[in-house]
């Protein structure tokens, strides 16, 4: 901290610029990087993400009231008229609670997906994004260390959703092993939603037509699929979108489980008995979904992120 | 335009015929050569949109060069960004702090991203927020920080692994003085220590309060470098100007002007669009002298003042050159430089003219 106006002079060559002051501490001595690994900048970058959505509890209890208000006003308003739709086929009567917990859980994946590509472009604006690049850290560390954190964030939130459902009388037909799996099922789900929100993030870098683009989408596929009735009790042109509506499927992979059944009637297959008849064509389909959709996520952060001018 | 020679030493920056052009066709960079040495305080001075930030993110490896080469800290920039990107620390001009973290968890982050050892981060956390002036501030959301401690946060997570060459892009923009020049103390207090910066401004006053050295960018080229007081002697002195009630007597006045021995052979007078401007060294001893003169000539004088050379003027006199019919001021040398140098650049000029004019009348 000796004599702030007294520069070292440039011009001459400073040839001594090397061994300027030290004198006083190690202050001028640079940090070498104390670890290089894939994995540690995952992780900081994951604290980082958790951090934020702590501070911010607001996001949180936000994605999980509406599908809270869902679950609640449908099974008491809709109880009775939906009872008899979804057991019009006979066998085992099921309360609606049942039937709609997995949608609901699939609901909240896809609010909490949602708010994803929302973080990045707060990111952009606020110069965060500029300056994880310029650090060192690995770039694609970075955007799976923040996934993380969203798919920590999903995870915790269906399983507040099966909780309450328990609570309302809805009846996990295979038990803890189930619902861990539909928390599964709900993340893996998530990921073609989590791909498009982020890329709409950066191809409009501006925060409202993120939000007003993935809000748009959301209430309408979940009205035009198997969610809230089952196929049959819906008009002939929704049973068509629906079979080619995402949420049709991760509904259908949750709700097989929830009931232990085969419930899913877009996609007939009986290779696999009981549940995995829908499971397996469902997560199939997810799975494809998610990695098409997330290589177009993939393909857009990359180039928002390279150095190559456009 | 090579900056002095230093065949043996290591440059912290240096950059051989540097171009980047944008995908839209704009050359925002054209053919740059740089040479900063080691523990110096570089200066990138120039107006709004003349390719300062570009270079800049060139030299970050935020962008890569179109042609040219790039070595910071001797590492290839193109090759080898990761050992660029450890090397440097780097200041966007748009202030960038997570305002959901506090001040100690923005620079923590930094410090973990920059891999600064665990045993060392309290201390260095703590170190950094005394010398930012954010200890009392250390766990209050940035969120809630005036501009100057976001200005000042953003600095401190910039240097946790303490670079030996600092990139700080117009950093004290929209600052108040006060915070203004806490900042400069913090960065004079850093290059005494040895860390080389590589500042970008538009004011000359703030180069010339900082900087060792300056390069002037125009339109993506350098067009003079020079320490602070070279550039201004290039201007030749200091800047009378002088408001005339109407403007037909601005003739008869600039021809009193020039006829009156007052001032010395290179000094120059230029009618501008209120009257006139005098450069001269003896413009702040001579100047009553001038208005009596004009009196007596008989030109009515509306307003007169005298001032230091901004940058406007160190613009002015650089891409003026030996011409000396700048008659309509700061508009039509930029003009000038534009047609001189390449055609291309014009779809630029415009815009560069407006930032200019309104720095005039600042």
């Amino acid at each position: 901290m000796s004599t702030p106006t007294e520069k070292t002079r440039a011009d001459g060559g400073t040839a001594d610029a090397a061994s300027v002051d030290t004198g006083s501490d190690t202050d001028s001595e640079p940090v070498r990087r104390s670890s290089n690994s894939f994995l540690g900048d995952v992780w900081v970058n994951f604290k980082r993400w958790n951090l934020k959505a702590v501070r911010n509890p607001f996001v949180l209890v936000v994605s999980l009231v509406q599908p809270i208000i869902f679950l609640v006003l449908f099974t008491q308003v809709f109880g009775n008229v939906a009872t008899s739709a979804i057991n019009r086929g006979g066998g085992a009567a099921i309360s609606y609670e049942t039937y709609l917990v997995p949608a609901i859980a699939i609901q909240v994946a896809l609010a909490a997906a949602a708010t994803s590509g929302v973080g990045l472009v707060n990111d952009i604006e606020n110069g965060m994004f500029e300056k994880v690049l310029v650090s060192p850290m690995n770039r694609a560390a970075v955007f799976v260390g923040k996934t993380a954190a969203e798919v920590l964030r999903i995870a915790l939130q269906i399983g507040i959703i099966l909780g309450l459902g328990v609570l309302l009388g809805a009846d996990i037909a295979t038990g803890v092993p189930g619902a861990l799996g539909i928390v599964a099922i709900g993340v893996l789900f998530s990921f073609w939603f989590v791909s498009l929100s982020n890329s709409l993030a950066v191809l409009t870098k501006d925060q409202e037509s993120t939000i007003v683009g993935v809000n748009l989408l959301q209430f309408p596929l979940l009205f035009v699929s198997t969610a809230f009735l089952p196929l049959s009790a819906l008009p002939d042109w929704i049973r068509v979108v629906a079979t080619y509506n995402p949420i049709t499927y991760g509904v259908d992979a949750a709700r097989a489980v929830m009931l232990d059944a085969d419930v899913m009637t877009v996609i007939e297959v009986s290779a696999f008995g009981g549940l995995w008849n829908t499971l397996v064509p469902a997560l199939a389909v997810l799975v494809a979904l998610d990695l098409v959709l997330g290589s177009v996520a993939v393909y857009l952060l990359g180039r928002a992120s390279s150095s190559n001018v456009q | 335009m090579s900056v002095g020679s230093y065949p043996t030493h290591v440059h912290a920056v240096e950059t051989t015929d540097l171009e980047l052009t944008y995908a839209d066709g704009t050359e925002a960079v054209r053919g740059v050569d740089l040479r900063v040495p080691e523990g110096e305080f570089f200066g990138f001075l120039g107006a709004n949109g003349v390719g300062k930030t570009t270079t800049i993110k060139v030299l970050a490896t935020l962008l890569s060069p179109t042609a040219g080469r790039v070595e910071v800290n001797g590492f290839d920039a193109t090759a080898d960004p990761r050992k660029v990107r450890e090397s440097i620390g780097y200041m966007a001009q748009e202030t960038s702090v997570d305002p959901e973290l506090t001040a100690r968890e923005n620079i923590k982050f930094a410090c973990e991203a920059y891999g600064v050892p665990r045993g060392e981060r309290e201390s260095r956390i703590d170190e950094l927020l005394d010398l930012v002036d954010l200890v009392d501030a250390a766990d209050k959301e940035a969120e809630e920080f005036s501009g100057g401690m976001k200005k000042r946060l953003d600095a401190a997570t910039a240097l946790v692994h303490r670079p030996p060459l600092v990139f700080l892009d117009e950093p004290t923009t929209g600052l108040d003085p006060k915070a203004r020049n806490r900042l400069w103390d913090y960065f004079e207090r850093i290059n005494d220590r040895g860390t080389t910066i590589f500042l970008t401004t538009q004011y000359l006053e703030e180069a010339d309060q900082l900087c060792d050295r300056l390069a002037v960018i125009l339109e993506g080229e350098i067009v003079a470098t020079g320490s602070p007081d070279e550039l201004k002697r290039r201007v030749g002195g200091e800047i009378l100007d002088v408001d005339l009630g109407d403007s037909e007597s601005a003739e008869r006045a600039v021809a009193v002007a020039r006829d009156s021995d007052l001032f010395e052979d290179e000094a120059t007078v230029e009618p501008t669009e209120k009257g006139l401007s005098v450069t001269s060294r003896a413009a702040r001893t001579k100047g009553t002298d001038l208005l009596v003169a004009l009196r007596d000539a008989g030109v009515t004088v509306t307003g007169f003042n005298v001032r230091a050379p901004t940058l406007d003027d160190v613009f002015l006199a650089i891409t003026d050159g030996d011409d000396t019919a700048g008659a309509g001021g700061v508009v039509d040398t930029e003009t000038d430089g534009a047609t001189a140098s390449e055609a291309d650049g014009r779809g630029e000029t415009s815009g560069a003219t407006e930032t200019t004019e309104s720095e005039a009348s600042r």
